[in-house]
């Protein structure tokens, strides 16, 4: 993603849900062996505990530079095993490992680059100046782990400037990869954008960004490339600051979800929903009128057809912010039209199968959707699914 | 898919040493070409990298679902635990590579005399590291099963002994240049190596392991995240999700075998419960639950825990028993293309019918009533019925209920004092609606109300006192509000209705949290009653249609 590193704000990357509950230094002692020489807060991971999983955190030689998680009954521990190669350690190389230790069933994912990070910085010094090393090493090095615990804990984020060299470190929360996003698919702002630190294209495309708009408009509106406002989007999807609703139409179906009953018992939803669809912040829709307008959703009834029935301007209820916090909600769920053309003949099967909706194809061949409806009504091969 | 495992490895350590004994998949890819293969474009500028801040890039083990980058010491070394970590869960996450396995301690039969007669075992699963917890959690119980039959084998007559010699003979036999020669000597000759490979198959085709330990204990394993193929589109069906559906089950739902019985008949090994044999002879898909438990004679109880069997090994899905008022649409995740396997498939089944043009008949709410034609020949009500059941096996189907919503007009009564000229007129509009009027009709509904109002209120000045006080009585918990809304409703003067309706409400029915068919079931009603209930008093009652979401799981995004 072109513009990941803009986006070192306060708010997008909350702090995650699993708390560090220790770091801990160790070493390959010359004569001991493995050795935790550093741990705060003290003893928090026993002797014994640490000479059963050793093997995990000083490893062999294939293992090194790998992030190695083990999990424990009450433990997590995280580590990055690191080994300096040079003539003047008592064994040609010093092994060192730092390591994490969280809840068990917390997620830890998260931290590994942190681990990595820190262990690399700490190797830096190691070369440059024999810090770790040295004799009073664990004095050194016990108020930057004290400090690295308490920052990433409670800030997400720290900042060492320890020795010659400056490292920041950073918990980044990892969602899941975003959804491809298509031409006719409408990006709504689910929470308000930070002033600053976007980047150029997002600057362009935000104020586009209405609830209304497609994709495709918006590159057009906004006079961006249609692959870069895709990008664009697609960022905005992974921080959670946006979320994609079908397109609003008003020969569009909808149907009602089985969430449909939140509406009914839950008066924080009630509330916001009130707000949301009001047609102006005067005039309070009800919401009977509201649940009456979700509950007559069926498949087979267009917006078109509920506007003409239920008038919903004269119940101070705006249909289209209506259908929008309905979808956000998962009230209630856009009903696809699939056309399938049947019998064997030409090219059209192509996209006719079955596997594109009608947006999909209204948006890629520049048809309106009444248009290619209208088409399809004359033609008696070609069979509507809806779904 | 990230539910397959990359690879199982069979590790043991004793007094000797630790070694890794077996390992599948064993056959090594080519060295694979390096990753930089791509001839570098003359012209393009260098790259300038900061020396200072190089990032350590992370390093993958997974090379093509394969397991690559570890030798068989490392492994060894990793899996032959401390004593410490042994007979308890144990996890290990290298990279992006997520070790999961049940490390189990046992004592050798035949006790060599230099030795502890101790060894450990370890049955280790390689999975990708982003398997979900469940996952991880049902590959742990697969190990742990491993353990504990290979324990009883040993025991019974040394089995793990015996098979770790041939194995380690293998290894020993000259064969250290090339240790794939040595898995192939193994695969021959050891039977423990044979059952690892035909487990790993099995989780990498269905699913479903089924393997005889030593030619006799079998050894049946159900991966539910795999088994029920929704992996497919994406969606995981989690064992949680699994037992949700089955702690919904009410009496009235009825079970739909995924297979014929017969298949099935086959898959119940023989020592098999025979509660299980009585049931599947009864069945049936019209059938409820309580209906087939009585004619099997078994409690219901018992039939809800092989119900919950059959659905956890994807033999069986829960439906609403088919009827003709059931109401059914096309599924949101139905897979319905030209390309698709299954339209070959229905017309194989139903001659000279085409699954698209069937299917889209459902496009709207159609309930199998809708399309029973009484001039219809029989038997073309029943290839009907078939077909509605073949959909329905293949998740192609919802069905829909009603359910419904009690609200009065203004619950906001804090909007009325906003503006209550406004309210005022609007309130006389909605309580005379009936669920379809516009604007147009406001005046109109405005002097009807008031006609109507007038009139109730002489009818109970004058006829009976006792009567409203009784219909008083019976709306006693609902706010002063609500009462007035419903004496407003002409049914209310009806006794009968009025008692029913509030019995109903009273016991939360109108809450969107049951739908009609439960309604019915639970009170005892007809649905001619219960639609007429609702049709009177609909100034209140709101309904809507949509799937019932403990049964819609396997067919609903």
């Amino acid at each position: 993603m072109q513009s990941n590193g803009m986006y070192d704000s306060q708010e997008i990357c909350t702090l995650p849900n699993g708390p560090i509950r220790c770091i801990f230094f160790c070493e390959f002692h010359p004569t001991v062996g493995p050795i935790i020489s550093c741990q705060i807060p003290e003893n928090y991971i026993s002797k014994e505990l640490f000479d059963s999983i050793s093997v995990y955190i000083i490893t062999k030689a294939e293992l090194r530079k790998s992030t190695i998680t083990v999990t424990l009954d009450d433990y997590k521990i995280l580590g990055f095993p690191v080994r300096i190669d040079d003539k003047k350690y008592p064994r040609n190389a010093y092994h060192f490992n730092l390591c994490f230790v969280c809840d068990s069933n917390s997620r830890t994912v998260h931290y590994e680059p942190v681990v990595m990070k820190f262990s690399e910085y700490l190797m830096a010094m190691e070369i440059e100046s024999s810090f770790l090393s040295s004799k009073q090493c664990s004095k050194k090095l016990a108020p930057i782990l004290t400090q690295v615990l308490e920052k990433l804990n409670t800030n997400g984020e720290c900042a060492l400037t320890e020795g010659p060299t400056a490292t920041h470190l950073k918990v980044v929360k990892i969602h899941k990869d975003p959804i491809q996003v298509a031409d006719h698919q409408v990006p709504v702002l689910v929470r308000s954008l930070p002033d600053q630190q976007w980047d150029l294209t997002t600057h362009a495309v935000a104020p586009y960004i209405d609830g209304f708009n497609h994709v495709a408009r918006i590159a057009t509106l906004s006079g961006v490339e249609n692959n870069l406002v895709k990008a664009c989007v697609q960022n905005l999807l992974y921080y959670r600051v946006v979320a994609l609703v079908p397109l609003f139409q008003y020969g569009n179906v909808y149907c009602t979800t089985s969430k449909l009953k939140y509406l009914a018992q839950d008066s924080e939803i009630q509330d916001r929903c009130l707000r949301y669809v009001a047609k102006s912040p005067r005039q309070m829709p009800t919401l009977r009128d509201v649940f009456r307008m979700y509950a007559a959703m069926t498949r087979g009834t267009r917006i078109k057809d509920l506007c003409l029935r239920m008038n919903p301007s004269s119940m101070w209820i705006n249909e289209r912010k209506l259908v929008q916090f309905g979808v956000l909600e998962g009230l209630i769920r856009r009903v696809h039209k699939y056309p399938v053309l049947l019998g064997d003949s030409n090219v059209l099967q192509k996209t006719l199968n079955g596997s594109a909706s009608l947006d999909e194809i209204c948006c890629s061949t520049g048809v309106s959707g009444q248009q290619l409806e209208d088409q399809m009504d004359r033609d008696h091969n070609v069979v509507l699914l809806f779904k | 898919m990230e539910v397959n495992p990359l690879s199982i490895i069979l590790v043991k350590s004793d007094s000797k040493g630790d070694r890794l004994l077996f390992r599948y998949p064993f056959h090594m890819q080519e060295k694979n070409e390096p990753s930089n293969a791509r001839r570098r474009n003359p012209y393009t500028l260098p790259i300038v990298d900061d020396s200072l801040q190089t990032i350590p890039q992370p390093r993958s083990n997974i090379n093509k679902c394969q397991l690559t980058g570890f030798t068989d010491e490392v492994l060894s070394s990793l899996f032959a635990v401390k004593p410490e970590l042994c007979n308890r869960k144990f996890e290990l996450k290298v990279n992006d590579v997520r070790f999961v396995s049940h490390p189990t301690l046992l004592q050798l039969r035949k006790k060599q005399l230099d030795t502890s007669g101790c060894l450990l075992i370890n049955v280790v699963f390689a999975l990708q590291a982003l398997a979900t917890h469940s996952v991880v959690k049902c590959y742990h119980d697969l190990s742990k099963l491993m353990g504990i039959l290979l324990e009883h084998e040993e025991t019974r007559c040394g089995y793990v002994n015996d098979e770790m010699q041939v194995m380690m003979t293998a290894h020993d036999d000259g064969y250290a240049s090339n240790p794939d020669a040595a898995f192939l000597t193994i695969l021959e000759k050891s039977i423990l190596a044979k059952n690892l490979k035909k487990m790993y198959e099995d989780l990498c085709g269905t699913g479903l392991v089924n393997i005889r330990i030593n030619r006799w204990i079998p050894l049946n394993f159900c991966l539910p995240q795999k088994v029920h193929q929704w992996h497919l589109q994406g969606k995981l069906v989690e064992p949680e999700d699994i037992d949700r559906c089955i702690k919904s089950l009410r009496p009235y739902h009825s079970l739909l075998l995924l297979c014929p019985v017969q298949s099935i008949n086959d898959f119940i090994s023989l020592d098999g419960s025979p509660s299980l044999k009585r049931m599947l002879t009864q069945y049936s898909p019209l059938k409820n639950l309580q209906t087939l438990a009585t004619d099997s004679d078994l409690t219901p109880s018992h039939i809800f825990d092989l119900t919950a069997h059959l659905v956890y090994w994807a033999r069986a899905t829960v439906i609403y028993p088919i009827c003709s008022t059931n109401k059914y649409v096309i599924a949101p995740e139905a897979s319905l293309h030209l390309n698709s396997p299954l339209v070959d498939k229905f017309s194989e089944l139903f001659q000279g019918m085409n699954l698209i043009r069937a299917i889209s008949e459902f496009s709207l709410p159609t309930s199998l009533g809708q399309k029973c034609n009484p001039l219809h020949h029989p038997s073309q009500q029943s290839t009907l019925v078939q077909m509605i059941i073949w959909m329905l096996q293949n998740h192609l189907l919802l069905q829909l209920h009603t359910y419904i919503q009690f609200m009065i007009a203004d619950q906001f009564v804090a909007n009325q004092s906003e503006s209550e000229s406004i309210s005022a007129t609007r309130k006389m509009r909605t309580e005379s609606e009936s669920g379809t009027s516009t604007i147009s009709e406001g005046l109109e509904s405005k002097s009807e109300a008031e006609t109507k109002n007038s009139s109730e209120n002489f009818s109970y000045n004058s006829t009976d006192e006792d009567k409203h006080d009784y219909h008083e009585e019976l709306l006693l918990d609902f706010t002063d509000e609500e009462r007035s809304i419903i004496f407003k409703i002409p049914a209310s003067n009806n006794t009968d209705d009025l008692r029913l309706f509030a019995r109903l409400c009273r016991k939360k029915y109108f809450t969107g949290n049951h739908h009609i068919e439960e309604i019915m079931y639970l009170e005892n009603l007809r649905r001619s009653q219960l639609l007429q209930l609702l049709d009177k008093f609909r100034d209140v009652l709101i309904t809507y249609e949509t799937e019932d979401p403990t049964i819609a799981m396997f067919s609903c995004p």
